[in-house]
């Protein structure tokens, strides 16, 4: 088996990466960030209920694209240049200068816009790399000790989101089949509330009996080694941050 | 090891002891069973072991119990984690982290133990479990048995020198449990563990134990071997019934000493049985359905039909498939190829009156279907919705399980009482077809019983079909016409129950066990054979 890369590694490189495509502020090789984030996902994808995070990364990078390609062109500050289409103008009173809503719309106003999204979706895509590649499960057992105990509670209370949401379909699935129609939200809530508890409460049965919160200090099973492939990865990747922000 | 010294234990708000002055004492390195009906108290004795009760669930104690020494009086479950391991009734539920070698490690990590002895601990337990090819796998992607054995794994790591379980093989498949059952008695003979264990199902564990706790319902308790016990029981496996039917001189645990008794019973001429199935008009058609998930494929090419009136008992592995076929019948699960008909319709476009007066359904978990806050809403909500007379289902429910008072909440019910009234929730529409997804997980011999004969009845008196998922072969045996056995999502043996289940060891009832090779297999198939002879 190989050698798991050290949790903070993967977080090192798409802080790096994203302050370089901050300072480089160039779409091509924003686009080539993204699309490398998304073959290295595909490549590494362990099947762990934390490799899909990637891919919703990707949706809200593109739903962002949308959004501020469509809040640019409503809203914003004309620029100069061809005139691509003219949209009906919305008057705003005289104490909001420099606000317009509606307008002639240019192509170097939608380009910019599109442009900005298009940075905002590249970091969103490498932190959602970066979640793909470590679960944030991983990532708390390197922290200090002190977030590391807020860390677990807070895993804990994630924890039960996805059952959640399982227990929530399987009722709703039961319901459909007693011909209840509509889903009434007092129908569904009662039961997935109901339930919800009596896991929270078996959880912490659990966690009781097995001595969690008896001893002050707490030990780790596997702390997390730095490997001579950590540093490779780092250095590379700040080498290319040196690059892309003298570029 | 352990000692219980005169204990009884109250609920607050509640008029019932639940035990009363329990005084027993438990010794290093034995197996004790805890059973009593559905609800009498099993999982609260369980858990005044490590003093979940009452540190936990709150509730008045009287007497005292000690596990090694310690009152639980005095300390808290978490300082008794090195002592007791404790694996509870869903696994799933209790676990914390998300791979299995972590969740092994989860305990020892909060007692601070260095990391040396987690190291050697947990590749210990890895291979005594048999749990080294899963070590890096995703815990909730493991079967049933598998997560069932990670959770005594991450019991075991402490070096507990008591091992409480809680309706250990509830979920799993006869195979699966048997591998659990085989790791408890390992454990008890080859390190002294001392295990204490509440099962439903008697007829897997009962061969492996050394005394019984029999919890009586009223706070009465009764402590002694099994043969003491199950003497005069009303709670007893296929097996003792055998005995008393047969009137055996001696008393039996095993299938090896009954065979050994029956002998001469075995040896006599039967006519031969003939196990044909009677021709049915068809209700549901199944043709080359297949049903993949992702890359993975539930179901493959499976073709059969189901005619009205039959009993027809769905078998096989966890993860064989058997969700998925029922789901697809329903019609909440589209097929990917093939096609479903069920009266000569697609079920999934059957909407809401339409759909209750054609199919009824009783999912896995039973309280999905209940939303109300008592059993009368319940209840007189079933009334509107077809169209009854006020009370119907009420009555129907009270022919099933007398004495449900009707303001209860339906989730403080027991099981038992719980599948009863979603059972006359479901029926009270007089579907035309029913199907159940494991219909008796927790429920006593008892209760199983009338749950059997309600079904029967409901079989012949309308002559609908009943399908239903199940692991639970005493049940198919008792009640089934057919069997479709599933593996790997597909069908490996569809026939009359007697030639299915006699024909896989595995799978086979403790009754056709003890008389194999003669082809009964319950209790009375034997008796009725017996008086055709005689």
């Amino acid at each position: 088996m190989r050698k798991p890369l050290h949790p903070l590694t993967m977080w090192i490189w798409a802080i790096l990466l994203s302050i370089g495509a901050l300072a480089l502020d160039n779409v091509w090789v924003a686009v080539a960030i993204i699309i490398f984030c998304a073959v290295l996902v595909r490549l590494r994808d362990d099947g762990s209920p934390w490799s899909s995070s990637f891919w919703w990364a990707l949706r809200i990078g593109i739903f962002i694209i949308a959004f501020r390609a469509i809040v640019g062109v409503l809203i914003g500050v004309p620029i100069p240049g061809t005139n691509l289409f003219t949209i009906p103008r919305l008057d705003l009173p005289s104490w909001m200068p420099g606000i317009r809503i509606g307008g002639a719309v240019t192509l170097e106003r939608l380009s910019s816009s599109i442009h900005e999204g298009v940075i905002i979706a590249t970091m969103i895509a490498l932190f959602g790399a970066a979640t793909s590649l470590t679960s944030p499960h991983k990532l708390l057992r390197v922290l200090p000790v002190f977030i590391y105990e807020i860390g677990i509670t807070l895993v804990i209370a994630t924890s039960v989101f996805p059952q959640l949401a399982t227990s929530f379909q399987r009722i709703r699935k039961a319901q459909q089949l007693r011909g209840i129609e509509g889903n009434k939200f007092r129908n569904l809530a009662l039961p997935l509330l109901e339930q919800s508890l009596t896991r929270s409460l078996q959880l912490a049965e659990s966690m009781d009996s097995r001595g969690y919160g008896v001893s002050r200090q707490r030990s780790r099973y596997r702390p997390e080694k730095w490997q001579r492939l950590d540093s490779l990865i780092v250095l590379t990747t700040f080498i290319t941050l040196l690059a892309m922000v003298s570029a | 090891m352990i000692t219980f010294e005169n204990v009884s234990l109250i609920y607050p708000q509640s008029t019932k002891t639940v035990l009363e002055g329990l005084s027993c004492e438990i010794q290093e390195g034995e197996m004790i069973l805890v059973m009593g009906q559905t609800g009498s108290g099993k999982s609260s004795l369980l858990r005044l072991i490590n003093g979940l009760v009452p540190h936990h669930t709150g509730g008045i104690l009287a007497g005292d119990i000690s596990v090694d020494g310690i009152s639980t009086r005095n300390v808290k479950p978490g300082s008794l984690a090195h002592l007791v391991g404790i694996v509870g009734q869903n696994p799933i539920n209790g676990f914390v982290t998300d791979i299995v070698e972590e969740e092994l490690a989860f305990g020892m990590e909060a007692l601070n133990f260095p990391q040396d002895v987690m190291r050697k601990r947990v590749e210990e337990v890895l291979d005594l479990l048999g749990l080294n090819a899963i070590r890096s796998r995703t815990i909730s992607t493991l079967s049933g048995g598998e997560q069932q054995r990670v959770a005594i794994g991450a019991a075991l790591v402490m070096h507990p020198k008591v091992l409480v379980l809680d309706e250990p093989t509830s979920a799993l498949d006869p195979i699966a449990a048997e591998e659990v059952l085989s790791v408890l008695h390992r454990l008890v003979h080859d390190l002294s563990v001392t295990v204490i264990i509440a099962e439903h199902r008697l007829e897997r564990v009962i061969q492996f134990v050394d005394r019984i706790i029999y919890i009586e319902g009223n706070g009465e308790t009764a402590i002694g071997s099994p043969e003491e016990i199950l003497k005069n029981a009303t709670l007893v496996p296929p097996i003792i019934r055998l005995t008393r039917a047969l009137n055996l001189s001696e008393f039996g645990t095993s299938v090896r000493e009954v065979r050994r008794l029956t002998a001469d019973i075995r040896s006599r001429d039967f006519a031969a049985v003939n196990s044909v199935l009677a021709q049915h008009t068809p209700v549901i058609e199944i043709d080359s359905l297949s049903i993949k998930y992702g890359d993975k494929s539930a179901l493959n090419e499976v073709s059969t039909t189901i005619g009205a009136g039959e009993i027809v008992a769905v078998m096989g592995r966890n993860g064989a498939g058997k969700s998925s076929l029922l789901e697809t019948i329903v019609g909440v699960l589209p097929p990917d190829s093939g096609k479903v008909q069920v009266h000569g319709k697609d079920p999934r476009t059957l909407k809401g009156a339409d759909r209750r007066s054609a199919i009824g359904y009783v999912p896995q978990e039973p309280s999905d279907l209940l939303y109300k806050q008592s059993v009368r809403d319940e209840c007189e909500q079933a009334d509107r919705d077809n169209e009854l007379t006020t009370g119907a289902t009420f009555s129907f429910l009270n022919s099933l399980v007398p004495n449900i008072s009707m303001d209860t909440n339906p989730h403080d019910l027991s099981e038992g009482q719980r599948l009863a009234l979603v059972l006359s929730v479901v029926l009270s529409s007089n579907p035309k077809l029913l199907v159940l997804d494991e219909p008796t997980r927790g429920l006593d011999y008892q209760a199983k019983a009338l749950f059997t004969l309600a079904l029967k009845e409901y079989a012949t008196n309308l002559n609908c079909p009943v399908l239903l998922a199940t692991h639970d072969v005493e049940l198919v045996a008792e009640l089934a016409d057919r069997v479709l056995f599933l593996a790997e999502g597909e069908i490996v043996a569809d026939g009359p129950t007697l030639d299915v289940l006699l024909s896989s060891p595995a799978f086979a009832p403790q009754v056709a066990k003890i008389m194999s090779p003669k082809p009964w297999l319950t209790v009375s198939d034997v008796v009725a054979a017996l008086e055709d002879v005689s």
